[in-house]
């Protein structure tokens, strides 16, 4: 083990800083404010240090590990230029609040960025200043809102979410300050258009539904829902967590939506760092984009009076503040360091971005048969079932380990440990919740033919193994099976110093 | 795009295994209607070789405040992030790794983000941390959100928060957007000329659910009266703190003079600016918001040997449990950036932290000193105890020094009237641990030949 807070070097360990402008004794601290104590913090040295995060890495499993098959996570290849690009200095060590002529290089990236994602969601305007899935929800909706108050009709407090939808969808309405109506799904997981015409009035204010759905399975009524929920005077929000699946194919605008947000951390690969940064930005359709956050940025042909800039002779890139704006999300400009990594992304596939979305299909389509061709050969397609019964997929698939639960009390949960113990990142369990013992299965297009077929027999031996085993898995991690329940009922959310002293 | 796409030129033979003949097969569940047919509207794809070129020449035409003098600040702060932290952070285990549902396999970045929590309460003085949210503006809102929920019940300004005026309108205008929704009321903290805190505005506040203050305030100033707060607002309003990370090596922790919540930009610790994102949002708090705090939580536990482990804890407060009663919406945090903040952290140590403060405070009294010697410039908080940055008032307006000095080749700093329009002569001056006593009596040479100018009434 190695623990950071047992490092107690010599002091001054970890890294030396030049002396200070003016002599240290003449700096003044207000006396009543002057810290009493210093911090715990270690006392460790560059080797130390660099050795301790060394370990901590080697215990992480990451995409670079091995097959990440965590449905509704995208966990694709992140290509490394994108990293060297967002280091440089022209993005790094930019401010801000420097004046327009300072960020001429970087505004022609958002520029660009903005037209792309219009083009690839068929929106009009797009901002890029969410910084998460869920911001971006929550700035759609607060747009809207200011959209129904700007046209007197205030009475649209409720927001409708399918019970198959992401916990971001009602938690950021609710944040908006909406309520919420939950309607369940059909027994094939796709929206049930009955429940849906039953719910919608004149107290509609939005419809928020991600297409292809949780299941992975395209909404193929979509259309008709839209129309529903329009006729009835309220707005069509697409949440693009799975956006990956129909780049070039299809796309929300042509759906009817009015609003969709991006999840530049699953489609356009931005790392999803152990849990963050995302980027999240939104697109809508014109009679919303008067509400957007601001600034966004705008183009156009180059003024004798302008400073002299180098990124392009004839363009001059300006901001410009949406006229009735909601106001801001983020206090700066998003997260333009994803914004910057994420054109790098898309420069390198241009229009075959739709390839990219075909092949995330593909992969999907032929690990779920290989699976089940694998599971009928071994004599256990008896412990599964489909989440939901569909000839295709999109991007992802769900399993219900609902009939393997029942006849030997092993879950998605003891599956999903197993796996770990084959050296795989389990798929997401238990979710969506409308599917009984979930595993939601996700393997990205950047994973090879080779890989899938090894999992799906990897997959299929895990199913075969003895429930003692699985109870018992995993046996091969840096830890075994973590006691959650414990975590929540003896609190322990800091080093104890006390108990060391 | 072949490059990244593992088993390009192989669709046929995967198809075949389905019973397809055409990758079209695989979307015959999309409607006809809405099917796209031509090609996306985009450009052709490109090597990494003419991106990486491309990147140069576009973001090369950026000027980096890096590559300047500069005195450019106002929440955003030029710092240093020692190598070995960039070196670290690029390790693809931590880079490419998904929020850590799956603990057995994810305790390293787990136990990090436990010693982050630790990092952060270790240096604010409360005893709970989460592992990030997105940034300082967030974290503001995020926590007078928390604060209704947990003192609403008892309030008699019920729905009600008090935030400082001084409060950067874009922070501001985040607040706002994230408190609408539940109907409360904001409610202005007022500053005495001096720039320091008015006590008659936080005895007004008490029996609200909570106030706003930020320590350095938005003009740099070190507010002394912060200390009396929390007697006069008492236990039932949330006493909210809003820091400068690297201000407390030498400034009390906030959880030491009665705050029970404590937020902040944690940028000028372990992050590059990166134009103001993705950066990371402190949010740290007493036992008694625990339950209703935003954003994810690690935990220490043991696993089924018993061995130490880590995992999430508290999660049913978040929205993929809780859905629309959840705290937060949170979902993806900044947990990679947070990782570098506890990389800097770590690498400072007790004294490092201290000693950085130190050349942060060294830097902004030298600049005060040389720019006060300059008659035609005022410093109207002269007196007052000032980090990172203090006001100059200017003999015209502070759009045209900027100017002057762009031409220079400085970035002079911020001009206010960004933050209140009706003040056209004031600029904030920003001085960090990275700026030198060159630096400062350069932008003094310059604010002099500038403001004689002024008032002389001969052009530069």
């Amino acid at each position: 083990m190695s623990h950071l807070f047992e490092h107690h070097g010599a002091i001054g360990a970890g890294y030396r800083q030049p002396e200070p402008v003016i002599p240290k004794e003449t700096v003044i601290i207000p006396p009543a404010l002057a810290r009493q104590k210093a911090p715990r913090w270690p006392r460790i040295s560059e080797p130390e240090m660099v050795r301790h995060y060394t370990w901590l890495s080697r215990r992480n499993f990451g995409i670079d590990t091995g097959f990440y098959p965590l449905g509704s996570c995208t966990m694709k290849h992140n290509p490394r230029v994108n990293e060297v690009i967002a280091q440089m200095p022209g993005i790094a060590e930019m401010h801000p609040l420097q004046p327009e002529h300072h960020l001429q290089g970087l505004m022609a990236i958002f520029h660009e960025m903005q037209d792309m994602l219009a083009i690839c969601a068929g929106m009009d305007t797009v901002t890029l200043q969410p910084v998460a899935g869920a911001q971006g929800e929550f700035t759609a909706l607060r747009c809207i809102q200011e959209y129904f108050r700007s046209i007197g009709q205030t009475d649209r407090n409720k927001v409708i979410v399918p019970d198959s939808a992401h916990g971001t969808n009602p938690a950021s309405a609710a944040l908006a300050g909406y309520e919420i109506i939950e309607i369940p799904s059909n027994s094939d997981g796709r929206i049930n258009l009955d429940v849906l015409r039953a719910v919608v009035g004149d107290d509609t204010a939005a419809m928020m539904i991600t297409n292809p759905n949780t299941l992975g399975i395209f909404e193929e009524d979509i259309c008709e829902a839209t129309k529903i929920v329009h006729d009835a005077g309220g707005q069509m929000y697409y949440d693009g967590a799975n956006f990956n699946a129909i780049l070039g194919r299809t796309n929300p605008g042509l759906m009817g939506f009015d609003a969709v947000h991006y999840n530049l951390h699953k489609t356009f690969s931005q790392p999803h760092g152990g849990g963050g940064p995302g980027c999240g930005p939104i697109g809508v359709k014109s009679h919303l984009a008067p509400f957007l956050p601001g600034p966004l940025v705008r183009k156009r042909p180059i003024l004798a009076t302008d400073p002299l800039t180098l990124v392009n002779d004839e363009v001059w890139y300006h901001w410009y503040h949406p006229e009735k704006s909601i106001g801001k999300v983020q206090q700066w400009h998003g997260n333009a360091g994803a914004v910057v990594r994420c054109w790098a992304y898309y420069r390198r596939y241009g229009y075959e971005l739709k390839t990219m979305s075909d092949h995330a299909v593909l992969n999907a389509n032929y690990l779920r048969r290989r699976i089940m061709d694998e599971a009928q050969d071994k004599g256990l397609a008896h412990t599964f079932t489909d989440g939901v019964p569909s000839k295709l997929v999109k991007h992802e698939f769900t399993l219900s380990l609902a009939a393997m639960k029942g006849q030997n009390g092993i879950g998605a949960m003891d599956i999903a440990k197993g796996l770990l113990d084959k050296g795989y990142m389990a798929p997401t369990i238990y979710f969506p919740l409308v599917v009984d013992e979930c595993m939601m299965i996700e393997p990205t297009e950047t994973e090879s033919k080779e890989v899938l077929d090894e999992f799906a027999i990897r997959f299929v031996e895990v199913l075969g193994e003895d429930a003692d085993v699985l109870h018992a898995a995993p046996q091969t991690t840096d830890v075994r099976r973590v006691d959650e329940v414990y975590a929540a009922r003896n609190l322990c959310l800091s080093y104890p110093f006390d108990e060391e002293q | 795009m072949v490059d990244q796409l593992p088993n390009f030129g192989r669709e046929a033979e995967m198809l075949k295994t389905m019973g397809m003949s055409s990758l079209d097969d695989l979307f015959n569940d999309v409607p006809e209607d809405v099917r796209i047919i031509e090609k996306l509207n985009l450009p052709s794809p490109q090597t990494e070789e003419e991106i990486l070129a491309d990147a140069k020449r576009i973001l090369g035409a950026n000027v980096a405040l890096g590559d300047r003098v500069s005195f450019l600040g106002a929440g955003i702060y030029k710092n240093f992030v020692p190598a070995s932290v960039m070196q670290l952070i690029n390790r693809g285990e931590f880079l490419t790794s998904y929020t850590p549902y799956q603990p057995e396999v994810s305790q390293g970045m787990l136990q990090a983000m436990w010693e982050f929590q630790t990092l952060i309460c270790e240096l604010v003085g409360l005893p709970v941390a989460n592992l990030s949210v997105y940034d300082g503006s967030s974290a503001a809102a995020e926590a007078l959100t928390c604060a209704v929920r947990v003192h609403n019940r008892k309030a008699s300004q019920k729905n009600t928060l008090y935030v400082s005026e001084l409060t950067p309108p874009d922070r501001l205008s985040v607040i706002k957007n994230y408190t609408q929704g539940a109907g409360i009321t904001l409610r202005y903290l007022r500053h005495l000329s001096d720039g320091c805190l008015d006590m008659d505005s936080i005895t007004e506040a008490a029996g609200s659910c909570g106030v706003y203050v930020e320590q350095p305030n938005p003009l740099g100033i070190l507010d002394q009266n912060l200390i009396d707060v929390k007697s006069i607002i008492g236990e039932d309003t949330a006493f909210i703190v809003g820091v400068q990370p690297t201000s407390l090596g030498v400034m009390e922790a906030p959880g030491n003079y009665g705050a029970d919540i404590v937020v902040g930009e944690g940028q000028p610790l372990g992050s590059p600016m990166t134009a103001g994102g993705p950066i990371y949002g402190i949010f740290s708090c007493s036992e008694k918001y625990l339950r209703q705090m935003p954003g994810r939580i690690v935990g220490k536990t043991i696993d089924v040997d018993g061995n130490e482990a880590f995992c999430l804890t508290l999660s049913t407060r978040e929205q993929h449990i809780r859905r629309h009663r959840a705290t937060s919406n949170l979902c993806t945090n900044e947990t990679l950036i947070a990782l570098m903040g506890a990389m800097h952290m770590a690498l400072l140590g007790p004294e490092g932290i201290r000693d950085l403060a130190i050349r942060n405070m060294a830097a902004c009294q030298l600049a005060k000193t040389k720019l006060l010697e300059i008659d035609t410039i005022a410093l109207p908080h002269v007196n007052s105890f000032h980090y990172n940055e203090f006001i100059i008032e200017l003999p015209g307006d502070a759009s045209d020094c900027l100017e002057y000095l762009d031409k220079k080749g400085i970035i002079g700093g911020f001009d206010l009237a960004n933050w209140y329009p009706d003040r056209k002569n004031r600029m904030l001056i920003t001085c960090t641990d990275q700026t030198s006593a060159a630096d400062i009596e350069l932008l003094a040479a310059h604010l002099a030949v500038w403001s004689s100018t002024k008032t002389s009434g001969v052009e530069a």
